[in-house]
């Protein structure tokens, strides 16, 4: 278990919105949505290339702690007020889902 | 869901939902576009229910805050080029009530997902939901996929309910055979 704002600043992921007082404890990437709302877990931190408004309900659906968007992802409009309203937390980076991968195995039980 | 057919599954779920008496899903490939048509004869929506309809977090479910369907579908179909469109009527404004889901998908798109086994679907839909008819019918150059519960009950008559185990194995072969037939 790491907490989202230490795991954040250590993976120097850029926030997006959302509240970021969570503990971490799993990660799950994924892009296929449906797919997604039946393996992402309570607690875990997901990394997706998505970033329209479903991705949101995805996340609130599972109450994931945070969505990562990789390789410099921007959330659509409707998706960012959607997520801002629900207080879903998103995080941006530049690296690709493999390196986020790499980078939560490393720091999560820290 | 790595299949169009379970996509198509859970829109005909809705229109079970609305208290559809007569669901019909026709699927017509032409040109390297499926257009999958939904139409039913249930409760149907508003406008302002039907605007808000590719917004996730407006459902008509009680259970939780968030519905997908049609959300999922939409992504679906504008991945590969295509789009949504519902149209419905609703029950306090028209004696014809129901709603149109009409989804096209451009099929030599790379992001297309294949339409997977969507017999199953029908046959998992009248087992669930043996109280409303059916029509189904799959077309493209190579075949034409047809078929009617309705017919069926007017055989089988009001004593044998769409889900016995003799009827929907039946609907399967019928459907099977179809395929087989004609590719």
């Amino acid at each position: 278990m790491i907490n989202l704002d230490i795991l954040a600043q250590k993976m120097e992921l850029r926030h997006i919105c959302g509240s970021t007082d969570r503990e971490i404890c799993g990660c799950y990437a994924g892009d296929l949505l449906s797919w997604v709302m039946s393996h992402a877990e309570y607690g875990h931190i997901w990394i997706t290339i998505m970033s329209n408004i479903n991705v949101v309900a995805v996340a609130s659906l599972c109450d994931v702690a945070c969505v990562v968007l990789a390789e410099g992802v921007e959330l659509d409009p409707d998706a960012l007020e959607a997520a801002t309203k629900q207080d879903i937390c998103v995080f941006s980076s530049k690296l690709s889902t493999y390196e986020l991968c790499t980078l939560v195995s490393k720091y999560i039980n820290e | 869901m790595k299949d169009l057919s379970l996509y198509i599954l859970d829109i005909a779920m809705n229109s079970v939902r609305a208290g559809a008496k007569n669901i019909s899903i026709l699927l017509n490939e032409e040109n390297n576009v499926l257009t999958l048509r939904i139409e039913d004869d249930g409760c149907g929506m508003t406008e302002e229910q039907v605007e808000k309809l590719s917004n996730p977090f407006f459902t008509t479910r009680k259970t939780r805050k968030v519905g997908l369907g049609v959300p999922f579908l939409r992504m679906l179909s504008e991945m590969t080029g295509g789009k949504v469109t519902v149209t419905s009527r609703p029950e306090a404004d028209f004696e014809n009530h129901g709603t149109e889901v009409v989804a096209t998908f451009h099929t030599d798109h790379i992001d297309f997902i294949p339409l997977g086994d969507v017999v199953e679907t029908v046959v998992t839909l009248i087992q669930g939901n043996p109280d409303s008819d059916y029509v189904f019918r799959h077309k493209t150059d190579k075949l034409d996929v047809n078929m009617d519960t309705g017919e069926m009950r007017a055989i089988l008559g009001d004593e044998v309910p769409l889900n016995a185990y003799e009827v929907l194995s039946f609907i399967k072969e019928f459907l099977r055979g179809q395929y087989e037939n004609e590719n």
